[in-house]
């Protein structure tokens, strides 16, 4: 395995982000404390609890997924869209590296980066309402595993796109409303029958429901149920990967 | 000297039908400059990027020092450095950045003391903090060269690296890649200016629509296929030529003061001795001589010509 490669793409990601710093890490804090503020305070005042836990704690974990979803899709999309963007692709084409170390570069930085940006919303989130965390480690190993699995769809977007527009299109149109929509900021059972059985459908609810069961103990679906769907979302973005690798879609002629 | 780069029957169809290199075999001696001639679209680039693993082959065999490009290609690609056609870099980087990352992706580790060398070879160690966006053209063409460098390749690709570049870095650039053999890398270049292959190369392909029309040395070349022109500078003007120099298919300059023979070097007679003779019986006096020979511009115009010809 070619460890300087992997090395490489990682530090020069990473640089990246140091020299986006504005928009990379202070972007999505800013945007995030005003969630906070708007159904936290204004909206949250209004509403007691949820399931035994105060509403303004109740979204912190939906919001966390929130950020470090999109922001995981959208950093490795870009990271690896840019380089066929500028031409720069030949470089890692004639690389001595195999394709999966170029996935493992580019998504780990990608990965990590939305890992520290979860971090830094848990503890702005912190300053806002009173948080506790019962399971610390499955919060680990969700938010990980979240970054990783939507680093490795971001990564799949960036070599589809053949332009910026394609590029936001996913984020923007299925991403965003799946994550609304997928109980970040209510419990699925203050939805009438009908929307619950729809809300079974989107996927990003068992990943919010397991990763707020890890703060609080309770969630609208069973762990086990999570923790296999992020395991079926991982393996199905690994299978694709693979797949574009073998083929060389819209990587090789 | 050895082969390095040895490329058997390669073909390569695109999906839209494009059949960009046909049956191409090729060996490349190491430590030679090979050049590669042919107008746009004639698959040089498909022929460069095959070897070094951009483009997947139709069929046929590409090994570089014995490794698979294909099957062995993290060690046939650890030997080659490629600088592509296009200027091609991330504009917010340094060069520094962008030329430490380009070793450290060929799998090699941090060395500091290379890169100063290679970056000071292209007087490029100025510039080391400075973002790509803040350079010339020329000055990230030279980038381009110090990333292929910077893994210390034992052969070097260079796709049309004068293109779009002023005279003078023209120069330059030749300057550095006979400096590149010197070291002992392998150089091999594609380009469509003949003066450039002429200037550089030790051998010279010539490849048109896909297929390698020929391979040789380039005095080899010239002299095989080099015609050379004698032109006689006459003592008195003269209206035409006079019918008994007719078989010399001579040309008579626009003053009526010269006349133009063409011959080929190769020839057993050259015809000079029975041409000047004549010119003597038909009574024509001579002020000068002096011959040269076609350049290979127009060999290569000659050739593809030819296959037009013989095509259409």
């Amino acid at each position: 395995m070619n460890l300087q490669a992997i090395k490489a793409i990682y530090i020069y990601e990473m640089a990246r982000t140091r020299r986006t710093l504005l928009q990379s890490i202070v972007s999505p804090v800013i945007s995030t404390s005003l969630y906070f503020v708007v159904f936290g305070a204004a909206i949250g005042s209004r509403i007691e609890e949820v399931e035994g836990v105060g509403y303004g704690s109740f979204i912190v974990p939906g919001l966390i997924m929130l950020t470090v979803l999109t922001q995981s899709v959208s950093n490795a999309s870009f990271g690896i869209y840019f380089p066929k963007f500028l031409g720069t692709m030949y470089e890692l084409l004639s690389a001595p590296v195999s394709f999966w170390e170029i996935v493992i570069g580019y998504v780990g930085a990608a990965a990590t980066k939305s890992l520290i940006i979860g971090s830094i919303i848990l503890a702005t989130a912190g300053l806002f309402v009173p948080l506790r965390i019962d399971y610390p480690l499955v919060m680990l190993l969700f938010l990980v595993l979240t970054c990783v699995t939507f680093s490795l769809l971001g990564f799949i977007i960036g070599i589809w796109a053949k332009n910026f527009e394609q590029l936001q299109l996913v984020p923007l149109l299925i991403i965003t409303p799946l994550v609304f929509l997928g109980g970040s900021f209510y419990s699925i059972s203050m939805l009438p029958p009908v929307w619950q059985t729809v809300t079974l459908f989107n996927p990003v609810l068992y990943l919010i429901s397991g990763f707020r069961w890890s703060f609080f103990g309770q969630a609208d679906v069973s762990i086990g149920l999570s923790l296999a769907m992020i395991a079926l979302f991982l393996a199905i973005c690994l299978a694709v990967i693979w797949w574009i690798f073998r083929t060389g879609y819209r990587l090789k002629s | 000297m050895s082969t390095i780069v040895s490329v058997q029957n390669l073909s390569k169809t695109y999906g839209s039908g494009l059949k960009a290199l046909q049956h191409v075999s090729l060996d490349i001696a190491e430590g030679e400059i090979l050049a590669l001639l042919g107008p746009n679209g004639a698959g040089k680039t498909t022929l460069i990027s095959i070897i070094c693993g951009i483009v997947t082959p139709s069929s046929g065999a590409v090994e570089v020092a014995g490794h698979d490009v294909v099957n062995d290609y993290r060690e046939s690609r650890k030997l080659i450095g490629l600088v592509p056609q296009e200027i091609a870099l991330e504009p917010f980087e340094t060069v520094m950045n962008t030329v430490r990352f380009s070793r450290g992706l060929f799998g090699k580790p941090r060395n500091e003391a290379h890169l100063e060398r290679v970056l000071r070879s292209l007087s490029l160690w100025d510039k080391r903090d400075s973002q790509a966006k803040e350079l010339s053209g020329g000055m990230k063409r030279r980038v381009l060269i110090a990333k292929a460098l910077s893994h210390e390749p034992r052969i070097l690709f260079l796709d049309e690296p004068t293109a779009g570049v002023d005279v003078e870095l023209r120069k330059d650039m030749w300057e550095t890649v006979r400096e590149l053999r010197a070291s002992g890398v392998t150089v091999i270049l594609t380009t469509h200016y003949i003066e450039e292959a002429e200037a550089m190369a030790d051998r010279v392909g010539v490849i048109s629509k896909g297929q390698l029309l020929l391979l040789e040395e380039k005095a080899a070349l010239m002299s095989r296929m080099g015609k050379k022109r004698l032109r006689i500078e006459l003592q008195s003007t003269i209206s035409s030529i006079p019918p008994t120099l007719s078989r010399y298919q001579l040309e008579l300059g626009s003053d009526g003061g010269s006349l133009v023979y063409t011959y080929d070097v190769q020839a057993e007679r050259t015809g000079i001795t029975a041409l000047l003779n004549d010119l003597s019986a038909a009574g024509l006096s001579l002020r000068d001589l002096q011959t040269d020979q076609s350049s290979l511009e127009e060999i290569f115009v000659g050739l593809v010509n030819a296959e037009d010809g013989q095509n259409g």
